[in-house]
């Protein structure tokens, strides 16, 4: 069920611009883990990277296979993608939005698929024929995971899933994160919230600059000097 | 009130092509930004094609009509290959594959119907088919022209149902909607272009098919439509299918009934005027929300 990712060597940008530069970051299988830094230091090119939607020089491998090619391909072979922005189809209901998630499935598992979706997110099911582009941001977010959960992705990836939501909203996605973990799902979460995200995860990174500048155990990462001057605002 | 009866559908009847062509740039258009400017000229080739099996081959152009639609899929397929496909491939973003695929589809507008004139010559050819007119509700029609708005709705409806209902469908419009979460869920872009873009050529053969029975044709026959198809685009709201419907048969209308009122020589300044005071007044289109 779950899968473990191996990020070597990863450099992207683009065009003439490098954004990262020789990545390297594993995600251990079934585990949740987090990468941390500041504005711009290319966490969301290193996500877009991974699933295809850049090009990319470096190796990532799911499981010890290699993902390549275009982004269906790479999603294809397991991978979720909750990405910056949501990436929603606006003019589309819930109900469209989460059938589309299941576009790789085979036609005969679609539907149980979808229930087993709304069932986990009952906001989605109340609200089913309501367009996406008209929900509010929380549930927006709740819709971007459902789309990818539809799938049933091995590993998953979220790109900043609390950026500008209250803070009770904040609360209940980073729930819905570690029920996808312990649903045996392997997680990688890029997140701005540093304290809440290193207090839930087991592993974690920072990026600074496209390269990055530490990374071990959440609790060694959330320990270090660095991490707490930078980001937690205490020594 | 016969008079007027007839009037609305020589409106609803043009309005019901311009609906056909207008769909199928809106296909190229909305979803992948590329302005094919060139559209009208396969509405020609589908129009020629029909003249050529119904001349030469005696085959009806209704059971024709899959025929060219199939055969303009695969010209579509060729020509996004050749054309458009390096445009896609190469620009950074949806604004660049605008403006050089305008560029490309004024060349190939140029080849397009250039190859016509060598081919079919330039004088006007048509054929006779289904030239009875029909009496309902006091107004005479011509059957071949109750058939063509019959057609070209169902064609409209069965792309709009298509769109809606089907994952396919939805899959397309998704695509417009928001390309990097199409390709998130699992669509491929390098098999849903080419194929949508093959689809909006088809249509406009069909277009062109149904255009045959009824008018005289000609390699120049197809420009105008093209540009009365962004207009009607324009009126419905880009992406929009069936803001396309609406839009086309009320340009029809308004163009038969302002002809009436007006003169016939004014049929373009009617539909730029048309097409300027909604650029004005609603931007987004007519429908939009």
């Amino acid at each position: 069920m779950s899968a473990a990712l191996s990020i070597r060597g990863l450099s992207a940008g683009y065009g003439p611009i490098a954004v990262l530069q020789g990545i390297d970051i594993e995600a251990a299988a079934g585990r949740l883990t987090v990468i941390v830094g500041p504005n711009g230091a290319g966490k969301t090119t290193l996500l877009k990277a991974v699933s295809g939607l850049i090009p990319r020089e470096g190796e990532v491998l799911l499981d010890g296979a290699r993902l390549s090619g275009s982004p269906a391909s790479i999603v294809r072979r397991g991978l979720g993608h909750v990405p910056e922005g949501r990436q929603l189809f606006a003019q589309m209901s819930v109900l469209e939005t989460l059938q589309l998630g299941a576009w790789l499935l085979p036609r005969g598992e679609r539907s149980a698929r979808l229930d087993e979706v709304l069932a986990a997110f009952p906001k989605l099911a109340e609200r089913r024929n309501q367009l996406a582009g008209t929900m509010s941001g929380g549930e927006q977010q709740m819709l971007a995971v459902g789309r990818a959960l539809m799938n049933r992705p091995r590993m998953m990836m979220l790109d900043e899933p609390s950026l500008g939501l209250a803070p009770k909203m904040i609360e209940e996605l980073l729930k819905i994160v570690l029920r996808i973990r312990d649903s045996g799902t392997t997680v990688l979460l890029v997140e701005q919230n540093v304290a809440k995200a290193l207090a839930i995860a087991e592993f974690a990174y920072v990026v600074e600059r496209g390269r990055v500048v530490l990374g071990g155990s959440a609790k060694e990462v959330l320990a270090s000097e660095e991490v707490r001057t930078a980001y937690l605002g205490t020594v | 009130m016969g008079f007027w009866l007839e009037l609305a559908a020589s409106g609803l009847i043009t309005g019901g092509i311009y609906a056909v062509v207008a769909m199928g740039l809106n296909l190229q258009y909305g979803l992948m930004r590329i302005m094919n400017i060139s559209h009208g000229e396969f509405l020609m080739v589908g129009a020629y094609l029909t003249w050529w099996a119904q001349t030469i081959l005696q085959v009806n152009p209704l059971v024709f009509l899959p025929v060219v639609a199939l055969m303009l899929f695969v010209l579509g397929l060729l020509v996004y290959r050749l054309c458009f496909r390096p445009i896609a491939r190469t620009a950074a973003n949806a604004e660049v594959v605008e403006a050089r695929s305008l560029l490309v589809a004024f060349g190939l507008m140029f080849i397009v119907q250039n190859l016509a004139y060598l081919v079919w010559g330039a004088d006007l050819r048509g054929y006779t088919f289904l030239s009875d007119s029909v009496e309902i509700g006091g107004a005479r029609f011509g059957a071949n022209r109750l058939l063509v708005f019959g057609f070209a709705l169902a064609a409209s409806l069965a792309l709009l149902a298509a769109l809606k209902f089907t994952l396919f469908g939805k899959a397309v419009r998704a695509m417009m909607q928001s390309p990097t979460g199409a390709q998130l869920v699992g669509i491929d872009t390098a098999v849903l272009h080419p194929a949508v873009f093959g689809a909006g050529i088809a249509l406009a053969g069909v277009a062109g098919a149904l255009l045959s029975m009824v008018y005289e044709i000609s390699p120049s026959m197809g420009e105008p439509y093209t540009v009365t198809a962004l207009i009607v685009i324009t009126l419905g709201g880009l992406g929009s299918a069936g803001g396309c419907l609406a839009g086309g048969l009320l340009l029809g209308l308004v163009e038969a009934f302002g002809m009436h009122f007006t003169s016939p020589s004014l049929k373009m300044l009617l539909s730029y005027g048309v097409f300027i005071l909604v650029l004005l007044a609603r931007p987004r289109g007519l429908f939009a929300r």
